[in-house]
């Protein structure tokens, strides 16, 4: 915390970040019109959101901590966590009861099971 | 000012209140992102630079452990190069609804471009609501407000850092704020057969350096839906299903 990473190096990696968010945000968008996508790759990336993000959100409940074996049980805090935030989910569209939900549901299993 | 512009302005201002809901999800995804950062050990004018330049969390959490072990630049751009892979598909799903804009405008909203605000105009592409003109000026004001929030969030995250206990586990957080954010889009069978079989090969391919798995998932999860479509399509339409 007192000793943090700084300098120059830093400067460079960061741009360098930088440069991998932007070229990859905006590749197709400026490809522009120099090729059509079929009408098949559409229906295609019509999917990507929903795909992408499970791909994200699962590992990450049953892969705690990281690149640890797959946590299956029922006593899993982050899967009951997500659990209660689906469940929130379903009976509303609130964003903020599920994450309350979900946060609260998480906090009580860790500290409980 | 010309009706146009006003027109334009209108229609900026209802992007920015359509993402109005997954704004708490975008700031709390941000606080963990800045509490992140300066907890694994940047200082806080790097840790704001970081999160003004990237903007992109995930990229940033990442290649922070990365850049605390000294690793080298080409590991540390290569990691950050894999992880945002998803936005180049995100980038060919948004194309065809800028393709007519001019590239500097092609390349501003493509460096806006989030998880959130991308879900967020593909379901308004999707059920019918995005405004008919000026799609770009909605998709602006969406972006607008996703990173003003993200990034006082970040700066919320960056400069409070040394207040939070990190055993609350707040970054679970995040996750449920994806988790709020992909539910709504649970709708259809392909999207729940493409969410399953991506879930099922990221979890197996998880092993895979630079997080390749969370691409391949995403990939595999796309061609299940679209083969689910496909089959869907053909099929001949059955009587209402209960429930």
């Amino acid at each position: 915390m007192n000793e943090g990473v700084s300098g120059i190096a830093l400067g460079v990696v960061i741009v360098g970040l930088a440069l991998s968010t932007f070229v990859t945000r905006t590749s197709f968008l400026l490809a522009g019109a120099r090729f059509r996508l079929g009408s098949r790759v559409e229906v295609a990336l019509r999917y990507a959101p929903v795909c992408t993000l499970a791909a994200i959100i699962v590992p990450d409940i049953l892969l705690h901590p990281p690149a640890a074996t797959i946590d299956l049980s029922v006593l899993n805090p982050r899967l009951i966590g997500a659990l209660a935030a689906g469940l929130w989910l379903c009976w509303s569209r609130n964003l903020i009861g599920c994450l309350g939900s979900g946060m609260a549901a998480y906090t009580l299993a860790r500290l409980c099971l | 000012m010309t009706a146009t512009d006003a027109a334009r302005k209108e229609t900026f201002r209802q992007g920015q209140r359509a993402i109005l809901p997954s704004l708490p999800g975008a700031f709390a995804w941000g606080m963990i992102s800045g509490v992140a950062m300066v907890k694994g050990g940047l200082t806080v004018p790097w840790a704001i630079m970081m999160s003004l330049m990237v903007y992109a969390g995930s990229a940033q959490l990442a290649a922070l452990p990365l850049i605390v072990a000294g690793a080298p630049l080409w590991v540390i751009v290569t990691t950050g190069l894999i992880t945002n892979l998803r936005f180049v598909i995100y980038s060919a799903a948004l194309r065809p609804y800028f393709a007519d804009e001019p590239w500097r405008k092609r390349a501003a909203l493509g460096f806006f471009m989030t998880d959130f605000t991308f879900t967020r105009f593909m379901r308004s592409a999707q059920d019918g609501s995005l405004p008919e003109r000026n799609r770009d000026a909605w998709f602006a004001g969406v972006c607008a407000n996703n990173w003003v929030t993200w990034q006082l969030s970040a700066m919320t995250g960056i400069i409070g850092a040394s207040y939070v206990p990190t055993d609350w586990g707040l970054e679970f957080t995040g996750t449920l704020a994806l988790v709020a954010l992909v539910g709504p889009s649970l709708n259809a069978r392909p999207a729940v057969v493409g969410a399953i079989v991506a879930a099922v090969v990221a979890l197996l391919a998880f092993p895979l350096p630079f997080k390749l798995g969370l691409f391949c998932g995403a990939l595999a999860g796309i061609a299940a839906a679209t083969l689910a479509d496909y089959w869907q399509q053909r099929e001949p339409p059955r009587t209402p299903e209960g429930a």
